[in-house]
């Protein structure tokens, strides 16, 4: 513990400006995984133990399509694309059997897939380290503000992850695809009686949240290294997140994911035994108080 | 139930003396390596499904259990001061406490929320073993071997000794574990499975039965990971990690729910799997996850729950030949969750 | 239903067992008469860290085949059985025995991590076949007098060693520049913490006037380092110490770099030395110090320069660290089988290895020693270089003599009770 200097952080304009960019930066990658997560649990009732894996597909694919075009929005584009294409064909063809089964049909589904798609990674692209290389338009000096510093592509990130949750949010809250996808998590032969195609829908929603893994991958591309096994650890992290924030609360992952990034980000400073453990703590912690998490609507 | 008691002792009898046999008859050292492969993770297998078949709790935590057994024992035992058997049961006995006071806790909770506090803990405890380096050895692992003694004239050291302590412990495990599964006790667990409202309608202390079941399944979990010490001279974080509790329920789904051995043929599968495959390939994640597919989406149920409801169905259509032979389906057998 | 299920089940489980049995007892050709010497590699091919396992079988595929393609060693060829364990240390335990008992696999280089290494030396203290650690550098391995196997030896750079040359190499220039306030940034598991620990207690030795003004300890394998790289922003140390490696020191380098930490804080690395960390690096920063883990120029020796010419044209990468331990266990291996005139007993090959030195591209001298008080290798490069943007990414290696480090070792030996 070292509380003077964390209090001397938060009153210095350059330290606290530091280290909240640095909350956020860690917190939305973050996000954009944990809400896709949260995303398919809220609306399928299913767990995603996968997700893991389209976040890695997602970094593959637009490191593949910027080797190959040279082009950053491509490269986003297809990281998003293709992990929500395998997506969408993953529950097609396997999670949807799976569906209203117990939970060890699904997790042992999702393990398969895990096991799969690592070692067809391994075999495509090899087990050495890979990087996606920073953009031209990104190579610049850090943004000074009040004194604190904020890389270029970072603030980007940010902004992507942000507008990303936005159109989320509207999309679900305020749009009549969202009213319906609403009403599919509550009660889907309803909403199939009234003749949509809910397998459809399934399959779009199933596809929608590995877009957003897959955005999350492909915004890490330029700056973390890429590995066969890579979505273990953001797995891990984005289940601690959508656990505190409320399994199925898109809000809840926003605000836990950011709780966690700046806990981090000054966490490091003041309290710098703040480990893994204490993450595990914390979301054991939350389940026992509030199982339905921060934000969450369902109770336990 | 005497009668049933019996019985069950002269089939355990039995089963240890083929177990014992099969090294006899096959003298080859891999043969008894892998036997002693799927009694450890056979027995975590079949302590897990006291959880997940019998009671419907589907936990993500068991391994931490199996770690602890392995740690608390192997600490014991380069300690010096005591005796296996000393060292044996203070691992059963810490990591009962352990799992009574995590499951206290846990068994509160319902459906996923279970098996993520039950993740949650298993994590934490992974995370203690990693940095309390002075004590474990971090991410090493106990190093320099575990010694084995001799006690009363059994001497470990020797590898068909070894393997022979295994199976008797194994064998007597399954035996207890068999009489649960029989008892009033375990038909309470299934009650609470099935129906918990009913149960706790019918006055049955749920979070008690519950707790109960945890605490013998942690228990269990402990001895495997004792042999698994013992087996490999040391004890590692891997144990505890969640990988090792995917593989136990793995092993569950694989040999079937719902069949007392169930498990053990999911464990004995598996490991015959990863060892074959692991020799013809280096793509062994695709393979495996291969045949998990063909599995869960093949026969939707473990081999053995297949194999038993098939049995049932050949039956029916046998017997009275006016019941059309349909209507035993396979769906009979009732998944867990 | 359970009476019936419980029969059923135990029925199939035995039928199960016995046709296991059946195929596991398959008769081998024994290693005595067999015309192939059978060489068995426990090791990580998958996960994050498969490249480990894939650039050690490569190395140990590569020397293999041009000992058989020389005519083997006295019409015997060399055939290495290497297994994956997945990094699991029970499952390295296991698939040893395996090689052991099951493959007719006489030699075992045991290619894995350090945890798996220490479970892999105590299946060999129960099967005493020749075996050579190539991948742990974990000091305790050999050092320990108590953790000793008789036929158990290290081909690989050990930790104390590389301690004490970055010592020695990082108080020269923390005393030319006047680096006083350091800053550690280290992965937090038992390697990166004694690691970084031993090279601070070398820096201090060297130069007192070094203080330690902040340590961060980053979790392995963790995906991002951002609030690692700003705590360094605000700590404003002089220099920094880094024990990351592979994948994750690619990352760490990467995001240091969008902060433009490295002109301010000079780095000192102990792995950025090794060329897939340093090709995976689009942004390699100049002046960088680091260990020296592989490089085709240094040593600056023909040999050196083949051996990278040929494991890439293999592997279709530059070599790795662990490439090239790999290569010299190798050699070390058929140097010892010409001395047995293939004879394979542990015994045997272990006398003929105490103490062998051979010439290798990888000596900074000569010669390589297997040294016979502890079975560990000394003689391989232990330099510190500074990085430069293009290939070859490392420059002005500058070498550590090893009558220093050997010296700093008996000390440290001495107050850790192993000596």
């Amino acid at each position: 513990m070292n509380l003077d200097v964390l209090a001397g952080c938060v009153a210095t304009a350059s330290c606290f400006v530091t280290q909240v960019s640095t909350g956020l930066i860690v917190g939305m990658l973050l996000f954009l995984v944990a809400s896709g997560l949260s995303l398919i649990f809220g609306v399928l009732g299913v767990v995603n133990f996968a997700h893991g894996v389209f976040y890695m597909l997602g970094a593959y694919f637009a490191f593949a399509a910027y080797e190959a075009t040279g082009s950053f929005v491509l490269a986003l584009l297809a990281g998003a694309a293709g992990a929500g294409l395998v997506g969408i064909v993953f529950e097609r063809f396997f999670m949807s059997r799976v569906y209203g089964k117990d939970l060890l049909m699904q997790l042992l589904v999702c393990y398969a897939a895990i096991l799969i798609c690592d070692d067809l990674v391994k075999i495509v692209f090899g087990a050495d380290y890979k990087l996606m290389g920073m953009p031209e338009a990104f190579a610049t000096a850090p943004v000074e503000v009040l004194g604190g510093f904020i890389p270029g592509y970072y603030i980007f990130m940010v902004g992507m992850a942000l507008g990303i949750g936005a159109v989320l949010w509207l999309g679900i809250n305020r749009t009549r695809l969202g009213k319906i996808i609403r009403a599919l998590a509550i009660n889907p032969q309803m909403v199939g009686a009234l003749g949509i195609n809910t397998r459809l829908l399934y399959a779009g929603v199933f596809g929608m949240g590995c877009v957003l893994a897959g955005t999350a991958g492909a915004l890490a591309a330029p700056v973390r290294t890429l590995t066969p096994g890579m979505g273990l650890s953001v797995l891990i992290e984005s289940f601690i997140v959508t656990v505190i924030g409320g399994m199925g609360s898109i809000p809840g992952a926003l605000v836990a994911a950011i709780l966690i990034g700046l806990t981090r980000a000054f966490g490091a400073i003041g309290f710098p035994l703040f480990t893994d453990g204490l993450m595990f703590a914390l979301m054991g912690l939350v389940l026992i108080l509030r199982p339905s998490g921060l934000l969450g609507a369902r109770t336990a | 139930m005497r009668a049933g008691l019996m019985r069950d002792l002269g089939l355990g009898l039995i089963g240890l003396v083929l177990l014992l046999a099969l090294p006899a008859l096959f003298p080859h050292p891999s043969l008894r390596d892998f036997l002693i492969y799927v009694i450890a993770y056979g027995l975590l297998a079949m302590s897990l499904n006291l959880l997940v078949g019998l009671t419907g709790l589907v936990s993500f935590g068991h391994a931490a259990y199996f770690a602890s057994g392995a740690y608390v024992f192997g600490l014991l035992m380069q300690g010096g001061a005591v005796s296996i058997p000393v060292a044996m049961l203070a691992a059963v006995g810490g990591t009962a406490l352990l799992a009574l006071v995590i499951g206290a806790i846990c068994v509160r909770l319902k459906e996923i929320y279970f098996s993520f506090i039950t993740l949650a803990f298993q994590m934490f405890i992974h995370s203690i073993i990693l940095t309390w380096v002075d004590l474990t050895g971090g991410d090493q692992g106990l190093r320099g071997g575990i010694p084995r003694p001799p006690f009363l004239g059994i001497d470990l050291g020797d590898a068909g000794t070894l393997y022979a302590f295994c199976a008797v412990v194994f064998v007597a495990c399954l035996l207890v574990m068999r009489q649960v599964w029989q008892s009033p006790f375990g038909y309470t667990l299934r009650m609470i499975r099935d129906n918990p409202a009913r149960a706790n309608f019918l006055g049955v202390d749920v979070v008690r039965m519950k707790l109960g079941v945890f605490v013998l399944a942690g228990t269990m979990a402990s001895v495997a990971g004792i042999i698994m010490a013992l087996f490999v001279s040391g004890a590692f974080p891997e144990f505890g990690f969640w990988t090792t509790s995917g593989e136990a329920i793995f092993m569950i789904m694989l040999g079937g729910t719902q069949v007392f051995l169930g498990p053990v043929i999911g464990a004995f599968l598996l490991q015959l799997l990863n060892h074959y495959v692991t020799i013809w390939t280096h793509h062994h994640g695709l393979v495996l996850g291969i045949v998990i597919l063909a599995i869960v989406l093949g026969l939707r149920r473990g081999v053995a729950d297949y194999a038993m409801a098939w049995l049932a169905d050949r039956r029916a259509a046998a017997a009275p030949p006016a019941t059309p032979a349909k209507a035993a389906a396979p769906a009979e057998t009732k998944a867990a969750g | 239903m359970s009476n019936g299920a419980n029969v059923t089940g135990r029925r199939v489980l035995l039928g199960g067992a016995a046709a296991g049995a059946a195929m596991l007892a398959m008769p081998r050709i024994a290693g005595a008469q067999a015309k192939v010497i059978r060489v068995g590699m426990p090791t990580i091919l998958s996960g994050r860290v498969a490249i480990l396992g894939t650039s050690s079988r490569a190395a140990v595929q590569y020397a293999f085949g041009r000992i058989n393609e020389a005519g083997g060693l006295g019409g015997r060829t060399l055939q290495l059985v290497e297994r994956d364990s997945k990094g699991r240390p029970d499952e390295a335990a296991k698939v040893t025995r395996d090689l052991i008992n099951n493959d007719g696999c006489e030699i075992i280089i045991d290619g894995e991590a350090s945890s798996g290494g220490f479970a892999v030396h105590e299946v060999v203290r129960d099967l005493p076949v020749l075996c050579i650690h190539t991948n742990s550098e974990t000091s305790s391995l050999t050092a320990d007098p108590k953790l000793h196997v008789k036929t158990a030896f290290r081909c690989a750079r050990q930790g104390i060693h590389d301690a004490v040359a970055g010592g020695v190499y990082a108080s020269g220039i923390s005393k030319q520049r006047g680096l006083k306030r350091w800053m550690t940034c280290s992965p937090d598991y038992a390697y990166g913490r004694d690691n970084t620990a031993e090279f601070l207690e070398f820096a201090k030795m060297y130069d007192p006037a070094i203080e330690v003004v902040d340590q961060v300890w980053p979790r392995l394998f963790a995906p991002d380092y951002t609030e690692n790289i700003t705590k360094a922003l605000q700590v404003k140390p002089q220099a920094m110490y880094s024990a990351l490696w592979g994948g994750d020191l690619v990352s760490f380098i990467e995001q240091s770099n969008l902060y433009r930490l490295f002109p301010n804080v000079a780095l000192f690395s102990s792995s950025l030395g090794d060329p897939p960390v340093l090709t995976a690096i689009k942004q390699l920063p100049a002046g960088l110090h680091t260990a020296y883990r592989y490089n085709r120029n240094y040593p600056e020796k023909p040999a050196n320069t083949a051996f990278a010419d040929g494991f890439t044209a293999l592997a279709k990468h530059e070599p790795t660290n662990w490439a090239w331990q790999n290569y010299v266990a190798a050699q070390f291996i058929a140097e010892a089988l010409k001395r047995t005139n293939g004879r394979t007993e542990g015994a045997a090959l272990a006398a003929e290895l105490k103490g062998m030195q051979i010439s290798s591209g990888l000596a900074v001298e000569e010669k390589l020693t297997l040294r016979d008080t502890d079975h560990t290798l000394i003689g391989y490069p232990t330099a510190w270089g500074r990085t430069v943007p293009k290939a070859p990414f490392v420059e002005d290696f500058a070498p550590i003599p090893w009558s220093q480090i050997l010296e700093m070792e008996t000390q440290w030996k001495k107050q850790k009770g192993y000596a």
